[in-house]
């Protein structure tokens, strides 16, 4: 099987004459692919597609993926379908992907779920690099397998590695490493069931002084089974997001909540991914 | 087997830091575990051994063990690595999403620090000081465990072993204070958890620094909406 060594670069920026935001540089190559990007002069941003137009990530697939945005530019990176980490006999699959927001822009980046299947090994290192005066929402949605076919927490190994930066500081690092048996029965003492999914946001905000009203609208979310906390970054750069819900449907209502509270805080979240 | 006196110097050292009468503040937290047995999540004894089995063993696994065991290394006293001593003071607040999770490891940190540098006649301690100070280094409980060890003389994994008996026997603490468990039931959860420990101990040293992390998203979910609970009896 054909080992992947996919790239993708971008680079955002403001035309001069109406702001209007457009892909200054691009380059790919396979398995990334672009669809055509759209400009949504409502909320000012441009949206942009990455596909992976494989079945999904084998072993051996290397992704990296470079995205930065320019002083007034504003992005919304999204994908059309579910990531699918396939199972691997041998070797690992690993995605290493940088985004980089200048002061006086705007990038969110809300890609599908991961979906790692019975006997994967994939390795996710992703670092969010925001300057002073930059703003971002980073979303990363983790399904237990493939629910609809009784398969869950299956996988061999999993790593997700988010690193966030703000101008020079490291204002967060996590790393989830947990096997699939030790992730099902903290879902179990929790109480979020066989199905539980998981959500995890950065959300650096364009003005932190309204925080304390929106950090009660998302903390009223938690029902239904739904937890969900807000807290303030170390340097108090942004914010975490954490949500945890017991099946699929209802942790893409939570996110889907999560950017209309915050809207009011930030537009640009009312861009809606699913329009291309 | 014989114990030569200056191995009874750094123990009773480390004695003294890991009881509660040390006064550290590490009383006045629960890490995360109120709001847990707010939620329900951890409501008995059974809960409570599961709690410290899946989460509160794995951090120290995972996070606070690696980068006591990195701080010991950088805090030789013939030759302190002060950048790496920096670096680690920031990763430890950096690897903690929940603000209340990383202002109870500043204050027992910097409370640690200062009393190590304030008890005992040893350059390390006021150089940390000063340094961490100059550098608005955050604190770090897990560094300044390391610290006061390199000032007592104490070997890492003893070291080690002080952090994994404080930080459990601490959260023990609170849920006796939260849960109806009685003092038998609460020594056998302890028990349970401290004998996993020198696995855990002997695995922390391994772990490289770009390795160094671990999260239970439900603990992180409950601490961060401890900030604004109503009513609390614990700070964290």
């Amino acid at each position: 099987m054909a080992d992947f060594h996919g790239q993708l670069s971008l680079r955002a920026a403001a035309r001069p004459e109406d702001g209007v935001t457009t892909l200054a540089a691009q380059s790919f190559r396979a398995p990334f692919h672009l669809s055509k990007s759209y400009w949504e002069p409502d909320t000012r941003t441009l949206l942009v597609q990455v596909v992976n137009p494989t079945a999904g990530i084998l072993s051996g697939d290397r992704l990296e993926s470079s995205v930065s945005v320019d002083p007034g530019a504003a992005v919304l990176l999204t994908t059309p379908s579910a990531s699918r980490v396939f199972r691997m006999r041998t070797g690992e699959a690993r995605s290493l992907q940088s985004f980089q927001v200048s002061a006086g822009a705007w990038l969110e980046v809300l890609p599908e779920p991961l979906v790692p299947h019975r006997g994967s090994v994939f390795h996710q290192r992703t670092v969010l690099d925001v300057a002073p005066g930059g703003a971002a929402f980073y979303a990363d949605l983790l399904f237990p397998g493939r629910i609809a076919h009784g398969e869950t927490w299956g996988w061999s190994r999993l790593v997700l590695e988010l690193e966030v930066r703000h101008g020079a500081a490291l204002a967060l690092r996590e790393r989830l490493d947990q096997s699939a048996e030790h992730l099902r029965s903290l879902a179990a003492l929790s109480g979020a069931g066989d199905t539980a999914c998981f959500g995890n946001a950065v959300f650096i905000a364009p003005d932190p002084s309204s925080a304390p009203v929106w950090r009660a609208e998302l903390h009223a979310l938690q029902r239904d089974g739904v937890w969900i906390g807000a807290s303030p970054l170390h340097t108090e750069a942004g914010w975490s997001i954490k949500f945890v819900a017991p099946d699929s449907i209802l942790l893409r209502r939570t996110l889907a909540d999560i950017r209309r509270v915050l809207t009011k805080n930030a537009p640009h979240l009312g861009c809606d991914a699913r329009k291309l | 087997m014989s114990v030569s006196p200056l191995d009874t110097a750094w123990l009773v050292g480390l004695l003294q830091a890991g009881d509660s009468f040390y006064p550290t503040g590490g009383y006045a937290h629960s890490f995360g575990l109120e709001s847990l047995i707010d939620l329900k999540v951890v409501h008995d004894r059974a809960t409570l051994s599961a709690f410290f089995r899946l989460s509160a063993l794995p951090t120290l696994a995972h996070a606070e063990l690696p980068l006591a065991a990195h701080a010991y290394a950088a805090l030789d006293p013939s030759a302190p690595d002060w950048a790496r001593t920096a670096e680690l003071c920031t990763l430890a607040h950096a690897l903690k999403s929940p603000r209340e999770l990383r202002a109870a490891t500043e204050k027992i940190g910097r409370q640690r620090a200062e009393l190590a540098a304030r008890l005992h006649a040893h350059p390390l301690g006021a150089d940390y000081l000063a340094r961490a100070a100059a550098g608005a280094w955050p604190h770090s409980a897990a560094v300044s465990a390391a610290l006061e060890g390199r000032i007592l003389g104490a070997p890492r994994d003893a070291v080690l072993a002080g952090i994994c008996y404080s930080t459990l026997s601490a959260t023990l603490a609170a849920a006796m204070k939260l849960l109806r468990i009685g003092q038998n039931a609460g020594q056998s959860v302890l028990t349970e958890a401290l004998a996993q420990t020198p696995a855990i101990i002997a695995a922390a040293a391994e772990v490289p620094l770009d390795e160094i992390g671990w999260f239970n998203p439900w603990l992180d979910i409950a601490s961060a909406r401890h900030e604004t609970a109503d009513a609390r009896m614990f700070i964290s």
